[in-house]
């Protein structure tokens, strides 16, 4: 059974001179309980791969597929592929301010509920569990007052994208450099956060730079990712390969 | 243009008659009225239904707060104030001729209780004087009604401390607010304006930091619904070195709504030290939303600090990419986007009121 499947996939960006191919048939499947580190070298096309799944606008998908619990993602809006299960953390969250994070929290997880025709979660017992979330990865609990990532350091805001990951709990994280930036401490706490999510019934995808990260997150499978193909797949230690050679043996 | 004619011929009362440089007032309105720069204030909206609506009857507006000691109730002025402005108002010097009488408060000590106005149709003019030193609580409620006006002078003295907070909210068919304050030295003066569109709003607003050191802030939200209209004038000057001014407008204007925000900042010679920023940001909710803002700013000083800044935009697309990926779908998360922008400039005691009728939301402010 496959969680996320993407089969030859392309997809462009669209730029002020047109439509300019950046994924060039692209192959991933991912299977319930599975870790995939994707590594590769800047703009081969690791962020638009998260972006064309999660939906963002100023892609176009050119041909390909992409399902998730084999239902189609490319046709849904992003609000139903989170609906159905798809979480991006984002490699630069943006800042909301006026919108508190305990409210847009709320709304989150109000949508989430309703979608999968749930009771939306009282709002006392939704509190406390954001709350020692928040906790959990050091974050301080007077954020949620403040506006959506307003204010936070670098490291704040990825630790919030984890703090929606384990409060959300998606079918599939695609967590995009959301190690970059971040202090030893910081990546440890966001490390340990991950492998709480992780479960038999889940996936994640993690795209990054450092070899470092799977140290604390070990992947079951280690891609590379280069001009928008993947162009060799293994286990953990080809990040060890390529932490020592770099990319250039392989293209 | 006959536009900007004052309905009948005033009668000057004689306390005005004092006013300097005054002159035969009647024609020196005529004049301020028909300037090119005054023009340019009403280039938006039409100003005839304003001037004509000058000499309407007008009722006193509810008052409470006013029975505490240290503030006094007059139903009468004895002087003009040094704020008045023949040039930037004639409107409302008109208004004050047409009116039978001018409500006077003085409040010469800290009030514990703020002062209410609620002004239920067309007000009379009203003059509030602090005294130095001291610090009050000035809030106020609009409920126009048909052709409403309010014309408000405050005078602050040296040291003197006014919040003032101020929601217009109703849906008159035409609502005008002009608001003049003058800051004696070390005075703060601060206005949280709540504002939606109404038939056509206006709202003229004339800071004059006269005197070292004084602090001004403006913080306005607005929303324009489909078919409304608000017009916001400000003018502030710096008269005196070392003052320090800060306004922050957010307005939202739905699709087929007008807003016009005209912010123009003077920094006369000699304001050596000034620190003034002007920040106006507009959300379009739509193609068909209208909105002219223009900044101006004179400047006849060096050593100042000053930004002035206008965007006109709509709802960030990654903003709306961020909220939505997190399964809240589009309208939803519009809409948090729209309240968040508002409520950045939604705060102090009218707050509750505002947040209800502006974003549709109880809840916290800023
Ligand atoms: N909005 C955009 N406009 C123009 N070009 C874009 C846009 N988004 C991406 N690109 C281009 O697409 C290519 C792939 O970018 P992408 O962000 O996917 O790379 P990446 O692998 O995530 O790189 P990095 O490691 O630096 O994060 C790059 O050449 C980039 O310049
Ligand atoms: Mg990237």
């Amino acid at each position: 059974m496959s969680l996320l499947n993407v089969t030859d996939l392309h997809a462009s960006v669209i730029t002020d001179d047109g439509a300019q191919p950046i994924l060039k048939g692209l192959t991933l499947n991912v299977r319930p309980g599975e870790v995939h580190a994707i590594m590769g070298p800047n703009g081969s096309g690791k962020s638009t791969l998260a972006n064309v799944l999660a939906g963002r606008p100023g892609y176009t998908v050119d041909s390909g597929t992409a399902t998730l619990t084999e239902r189609g993602l490319l046709e849904l809006e992003p609000f139903e592929r989170a609906q159905l299960g798809l979480f991006l953390a984002f490699q630069y969250p943006v800042e909301i301010p006026g919108v508190s994070n305990m409210e847009f929290l709320k709304a989150s997880i109000d949508s989430l509920a309703r979608a999968r025709g749930d009771e939306q979660p009282n709002t006392a017992t939704y509190m406390k569990q954001v709350r020692e979330l928040a906790a959990s990865l050091d974050l301080d609990p007077a954020f949620l007052k403040r506006g959506v990532n307003e204010g936070f350091s670098g490291g704040e805001k990825k630790r919030n994208e984890i703090m929606q990951l384990l409060l959300l709990q998606p079918k599939l994280a695609l967590l995009d450099e959301t190690d970059s930036g971040l202090d030893i401490d910081a990546l440890k706490v966001v490390a340990e956060g991950v492998n709480r999510y992780r479960s038999a019934n889940n996936g994640v995808v993690l795209i990054t730079h450092y070899q470092r990260l799977l140290d604390y997150i070990v992947p079951d499978f280690v891609h590379v990712l280069s001009n928008g193909k993947i162009i060799e797949s293994g286990d953990k230690s080809l990040a060890l390969e390529l932490e020592a050679k770099g990319y250039a043996w392989l293209t | 243009m006959a536009d900007l004619t004052l309905p009948t011929t005033l009668a000057v009362p004689e306390w005005l008659a004092t006013l300097p440089d005054s002159g035969a007032l009647p024609e020196v309105l005529e004049q301020a009225l028909n300037s090119p720069a005054h023009r340019e204030r009403w280039k938006y909206t039409k100003p005839a239904p304003f001037v004509a609506a000058t000499q309407h009857p007008m009722i006193d507006p509810q008052i409470s707060g006013e029975t505490q000691s240290g503030v006094v109730l007059r139903q009468s002025i004895d002087a003009p104030l040094a704020g008045f402005d023949l040039e930037q108002g004639p409107e409302a010097i008109a208004r004050l001729c047409y009116a039978d009488r001018v409500l006077t408060l003085d409040i010469s000590a800290s009030a514990n209780e703020p002062i209410v106005i609620n002004h239920a149709g067309n007000t009379r003019p009203m003059v509030i004087r602090v005294a130095a030193g001291v610090s009050l609580t000035l809030i106020e409620n609009a409920n126009a009604g048909d052709n409403a006006q309010q014309s408000i002078w405050i005078e602050l003295a040296p040291n003197a401390q006014v919040q003032h907070s101020r929601n217009a909210l109703d849906d008159a068919p035409s609502h005008w607010q002009y608001l003049n304050v003058r800051l004696q030295a070390g005075a703060h003066y601060q206005l949280n304006n709540h504002v939606t569109g109404c038939g056509s709003r206006r709202q003229d607003i004339h800071i004059i930091m006269d005197g070292q050191g004084a602090d001004a802030t403006l913080v306005s939200a607005g929303k324009i619904e489909r078919g409304k209209a608000l017009d916001q004038q400000v003018t502030l000057e710096h008269r005196q070195p070392r003052g320090q001014s800060k306004q922050t407008v957010h307005n939202i204007v739905a699709n087929g709504g007008k807003c016009t925000f005209n912010g123009r900042i003077h920094i006369h010679e000699g304001a050596a030290g000034t620190n003034a920023q002007l920040s106006n940001k507009n959300l379009g909710m739509g193609e068909h939303a209208t909105i002219n803002t223009k900044p101006e700013l004179e400047i006849y000083t060096d050593d100042v600090s000053c930004s002035h800044g206008a965007t006109v935009g709509t709802i960030s697309q990654d903003a709306l990419f961020y909220l939505t990926s997190r399964g809240i779908d589009r309208t939803d998360a519009e809409g948090l986007l729209s309240q968040g922008f508002l409520r950045q400039c939604i705060d102090g005691p009218l707050a509750d009121q505002a947040l209800a009728t502006l974003t549709g939301k109880a809840g916290e402010a800023a």
